[in-house]
């Protein structure tokens, strides 16, 4: 379990300083995987390196199991990064060494004897399922399996946390989730507490079990994801929301921008809502996937209705929530996202 | 061969035989690899640890002190800047305080080595700093201190760079003995200004040519290969 208490990192003094983190608040349990997602300069980076001990904080703490790390003097605090095993962006391997040799660093670091850093290392190649290239050059290797040489080398010191930074940042979509796949499986395998920093919300919607977003150092809203996604009333349950590029709604029909606002809403929603307002619906554009076992997302539609409240209203019976005008919609709220044709690219998504 | 002719003296010009010139040049290279061998030995020993250290106090360095380094780095420019022969002439009462003389091989190995840490320090600390800082962090994320992180992350990770510039340094370390031998260090470098340059032996001229040619070739060759070894995607990957 990790907890960050009041954790602020200002840098500079006086009239110059600019605090990039500002009192952080959240714990992480043993088994659970925690996403924190923000705009690029949102102080996400510098939150990693204080998570795992490269960075002091200010003032505020990084406790773990109980014990506060980040107080701890130099000597004994470069002991407790050992605790923390950190997941690089692009994996970030020596050149010079092989799969197994990369993996085999911390132990050397921690001077174990090479006879338990060949069986710890041929363990964990085989836990990330890389053992025909344990003696390949990271030259050698695709960006997937370099990553998870990356993994392996984060949990060969056995941490209780795995703070993933950007971890699948640059990886194509297949890649992500093959290593998405595998860190849920060694945070249910080992009980890991994860810790995962990114900037991409289509792999937050594929990992996370809560989320916190940071914006300007602050975390502005956080929550379980599932919760995050079926509440139309949040900013950053929107943001989670993937953006697609949507048709022209036939002259005389109004936009509609509709999200699921509840965890159970029927399958065929769709067919009931049109007989309902007896009207015709045009499916636009949608994006609807399950998430922890309950259906999410959002649909575009072209509805020529009698009036917006009627529409409301039977979409708010079958636990959807919707808005006429989709472009319209974008702006409201405060969500700063321009919700345009080519979608896909909202603000909150960033880059990196 | 010299006769007294109307009170001049009276030199013939005469190249040395062919046949006499391993017996001249021979132990002059003897001199030059010997010279340029213990210099290496120095730079390497001393250069090294320094170019380290000089990477690591600037900021962004894993312990930065960024007026030692101010202060380093003043030292090195001053020794780069001066060209070989005046540093040599300038710190000819150091190198007799050290040696006790101002000729021969003792002599030129002293400026020799002090111009040549100060550029080896400055390729080590250019290999350093082309290390993606990503690898630093990996390493301290890792548990590694100070020491691991430099010696395997850091200089683990610069030896091609290293390397490379090494190859220069030989070369240059040559160079460097050749103008020595002006001042009596011997050498390939003094045979060539004795003989070739003072005599207009052109004979010895073109023998010392053309061996320090293909010695400079040969180091460049091999310091190639030795980064080639040295690098796996080099090594395992042909062309």
């Amino acid at each position: 379990m990790i907890s960050l208490l009041e954790l602020t990192k200002t840098y500079g003094r006086g009239a110059d300083s600019v605090t990039v983190l500002d009192r952080l608040n959240f714990e992480v349990g043993a088994g659970e995987i925690f996403a924190v997602t923000g705009p690029s300069g949102a102080g996400k980076s510098t939150l990693a390196q204080c998570i795992n001990l490269l960075e002091r904080p200010t003032s505020g703490s990084v406790v773990v199991n109980g014990e506060d790390l980040s107080s701890l003097p130099e000597k004994r605090l470069r002991a407790a990064r050992r605790r923390i095993g950190t997941v690089f962006q692009s994996a970030s391997l020596l050149s010079r060494r092989t799969a197994s040799e990369n993996i085999a660093l911390p132990l050397e670091y921690l001077g174990v004897t090479p006879g338990e850093i060949k069986a710890r290392v041929g363990e964990l190649i085989d836990r990330v399922g890389l053992g025909p290239k344990a003696h390949s050059y990271p030259f050698q290797l695709s960006g997937g399996q370099a990553q998870r040489v990356g993994i392996a080398r984060a949990l060969a010191l056995r941490p209780a946390i795995l703070l993933a930074d950007e971890a699948t940042s640059g990886l194509d979509p297949d890649t992500t989730s093959s290593v998405v796949e595998l860190l849920k499986q060694l945070r249910t395998d080992l009980d890991l507490t994860v810790v995962f920093i990114t900037h991409e919300m289509d792999t937050v919607r594929q990992i996370a079990d809560s989320v916190a977003r940071l914006e300007r150092g602050q975390i502005v809203e956080t929550g379980p994801l599932v919760d995050l996604l079926t509440d139309h009333g949040s900013p950053l349950g929107r943001a989670l929301q993937p953006r697609r590029g949507f048709a022209a709604a036939d002259d005389g029909a109004a936009t509609w921008y509709v999200t699921y606002d509840s965890a159970d809403v029927p399958g065929d929603w769709i067919q009931r809502v049109s007989a309902d307002l007896a009207v015709p619906i045009h499916l636009l554009g949608a994006s609807v996937e399950t998430v922890h076992g309950i259906n999410t997302g959002s649909a575009t539609l072209g509805i020529t209705a009698r009036s917006d409240e009627a529409v409301q209203a039977v979409l708010a019976r079958y636990g959807l929530s919707g808005t006429p005008d989709a472009r319209r919609e974008a702006t409201a709220g405060g969500v700063p996202v321009s919700l345009v044709r080519s979608g896909a690219v909202p603000a909150l998504e960033g880059a990196a | 061969m010299s006769a007294v002719v109307g009170g001049a003296i009276y030199v013939p010009r005469a190249d040395v035989p062919v046949a006499e010139l391993p017996a001249l040049l021979l132990p002059a290279y003897g001199e030059t690899v010997l010279m340029v061998g213990i210099v290496m030995a120095i730079v390497l020993v001393v250069g090294t640890p320094l170019g380290v250290l000089l990477h690591n106090v600037a900021p962004g360095g894993l312990f930065e002190r960024p007026s030692l380094h101010a202060v380093l780095g003043w030292i090195i420019s001053v020794g780069r800047s001066l060209p070989f022969l005046i540093l040599m002439a300038s710190i000819v009462p150091f190198t007799r305080f050290i040696t006790g003389t101002n000729i021969g091989i003792a002599a030129a190995v002293v400026p020799m080595s002090l111009a040549g840490i100060a550029f080896f320090t400055r390729i080590v600390e250019n290999a350093l700093r082309s290390v993606p800082p990503s690898i630093v962090r990996v390493a301290r994320a890792s548990g590694g201190s100070n020491l691991q992180i430099m010696r395997s992350a850091q200089f683990g990770e610069a030896v091609p760079a290293v390397l490379g510039g090494l190859t220069i340094q030989v070369i240059a370390m040559i160079e460097y003995s050749a103008i020595a031998g002006t001042i009596g260090a011997g050498g390939i470098g003094y045979v060539a200004v004795t003989y070739g340059y003072q005599r207009f032996d052109n004979t010895v001229m073109l023998a010392t040519i053309l061996i320090l040619v293909a010695t400079v070739a040969f180091v460049q060759v091999a310091g190639d290969r030795l980064v080639r070894w040295v690098t796996p995607q080099k090594r395992l990957q042909r062309a």
